[in-house]
């Protein structure tokens, strides 16, 4: 079989079908497109809400009983932990000053207390590329054993509604991906075979001159390719035509929008998927045909 | 170029997955064919619907040898040829083509067995999107020969049809005549083993059908094995050849032209 002479045939064959061909590629781009840019809005989000305010501690209140030693095993338990910039030792002393300072004109309320009620405590500060959700989470975990802790506080609601957010927005990202996907192999699917019908009296004297299954089928393959590839790159013009628009155009009266990335990757990313879902649209067309 | 035989070797060896497709081409290699049958029915019979297209048809035909068959419209001329180039199975008997049982042949050796066999069809079957030079080519290029080989060979049958200026045209500028020889280039320029025609002669001058009944002679004359299917008695008057007739799906005995 000889693999030009396919491209020639597949050639001819979209010069032929060229309106066909326009309609399949741009569905397939249109789809392509709103699936990029919706991925493209979920990773900004995602990438926006994955560092957490760079003034986020965790605070460890020690118990009163706590020794010099049991406090530092904390201290240097912390600073163990990769995601640790630093800890801050807060004395009971301290911290009451510290409250009167806050309340200021208030602290009056604090007069009657006698003895002070407040806690030594600890406050772990992280390094701010490392300030994740998850990273969180898993040192917290590693202070569960030390001995001398009455209390952890580090805004567990807070972790965990920027948890679902996150999560939420990758699963709604991924259902429209595999969703409008489907609908981009059935148009390439449904293509292919409107294409193949049209020949089938063509194809019917390909097989009586003796042609295999390979040499008929490899132009449909490449058809489906092409189809794919074709509206890929249309539909990474698109998507980088509305960023230029948002970003460049917009994003002077709007600076919020300047923070909006576009990731490089989506460049070859973007036609190799419309390639991939032409060539398997095809695959399944001319594998289901009979003939 | 040098390298052309192993290249269609290649190309062939790649499609044999049987020792009986090995013995195939054997067969079909020309003038190494040991002395045998090409073509072989024996009791054939084939039914469409209700219908008895043919009836427990026996005969043979040696290579290189020129056979007509002749009968009515409706005779099963066509059935017959089909059955050869495996478009139909046989409902019932025996069939071999080149030594090979056609009732068991797999789906998937038919190619290979087509590649052996030109047929010039009633309807011709030409690409109406393609041009002469394209059509004729396409029988050699699903072969996989090389483009050099195409060319030569191309021209070089188109020349023998008399149609080597037509070789730009499309189909539908063609006249009926012209269609039947591109139809004739067609099935000749890959040399194949055997030459099936389905009434080659239909609905053309008799000129035309002169040149066509001379090419296929000429043809016959270097060794390849020919089947005719024609109501024309005039196609084979004189010719001293096989004349096999059909009268509604039964064999109705032989004669000499």
């Amino acid at each position: 079989m000889s693999l030009p002479y396919s491209f020639k045939l597949t050639l001819q064959s979209i010069l032929r079908e060229r309106w066909i061909y326009l309609l399949s590629m741009l569905t397939i781009s249109s789809g392509l497109a709103f699936t990029a840019i919706t991925l493209l809005l979920v990773y900004n989000i995602d990438s926006a809400t994955r560092k957490l305010p760079e003034k986020f501690s965790v605070m460890i209140y020690l118990k009163d009983t706590a020794t010099e030693d049991e406090r530092n095993a904390i201290i240097a338990a912390a600073q163990k932990d990769r995601i640790v910039a630093h800890t801050i030792f807060i004395p009971k002393e301290q911290a009451l000053k510290e409250l009167k300072s806050t309340l200021k004109d208030s602290a009056f309320i604090l007069e009657g207390l006698g003895d002070n009620p407040l806690p030594d405590s600890i406050e772990v500060r992280f390094k701010s590329e490392s300030v994740e959700p998850e990273a969180v989470q898993r040192f917290m975990g590693t202070l569960k054993d030390l001995k001398g802790i009455q209390e952890t506080e580090y805004g567990e609601q807070f972790l965990s509604a920027v948890h679902s957010l996150r999560r939420g927005l990758r699963t709604v990202g991924l259902t429209i991906a595999i969703v409008m996907s489907i609908g981009m192999l059935f148009v390439c699917y449904s293509t292919v075979k409107i294409l193949f019908y049209r020949k089938e009296e063509e194809i019917e004297t390909y097989k009586l001159l003796g042609a295999t299954r390979g040499f008929i089928r490899l132009p449909f393959l490449l058809e489906g390719a092409v189809i794919g590839f074709a509206g890929g790159l249309f539909s990474l013009a698109e998507v980088l035509g509305l960023y230029y628009l948002l970003v460049v155009s917009l994003g002077t009266t709007f600076p919020l929008l300047r923070l909006i990335a576009f990731p490089i990757d989506l460049v070859s990313l973007i036609p190799l998927s419309g390639l991939l879902i032409g060539m398997t649209g095809a695959l399944l067309a001319i594998g289901r045909i009979k003939y | 170029m040098w390298h052309a035989p192993f290249r269609r070797l290649w190309h062939d060896a790649n499609d044999l997955k049987f020792p009986q497709m090995r013995r195939l081409l054997a067969a079909a290699s020309g003038a190494d064919l040991a002395p045998g049958k090409m073509i072989q029915f024996q009791d054939v019979s084939k039914y469409y619907d209700n219908q008895t297209a043919l009836r427990k048809i026996t005969f043979s035909i040696e290579k290189g040898e020129l056979v007509f068959i002749t009968g009515p419209s409706g005779s099963g001329k066509s059935t017959l040829l089909k059955l050869i180039y495996r478009a139909i199975r046989p409902d019932e008997g025996s069939l071999r083509v080149m030594d090979l049982s056609l009732n068991t042949l797999r789906e998937s050796d038919v190619p290979q067995l087509r590649r052996h066999i030109g047929v010039v069809f009633q309807d011709f079957r030409l690409l109406d999107n393609r041009n002469i030079f394209e059509n004729v080519a396409f029988a050699l290029r699903i072969r996989g020969v090389d483009e050099k080989e195409i060319k030569t060979k191309v021209f070089e049958t188109l020349k023998i049809v008399n149609l080597r200026h037509k070789s730009d045209n499309y189909p539908p500028t063609l006249s009926g005549g012209e269609q039947q020889r591109i139809s004739l280039a067609r099935a000749i320029v890959a040399d194949p083993a055997i030459i099936l025609a389905d009434e080659p002669t239909g609905n053309i001058d008799p000129d035309t059908a002169a040149g066509i009944t001379r090419i296929s002679k000429d043809i016959n004359a270097r060794g390849t094995t020919i089947l005719i299917a024609t109501h024309n008695r005039e196609l084979f008057r004189n010719t001293g050849r096989r004349v096999l007739k059909l009268d509604f799906g039964n064999f109705a005995g032989e004669e000499a032209g």
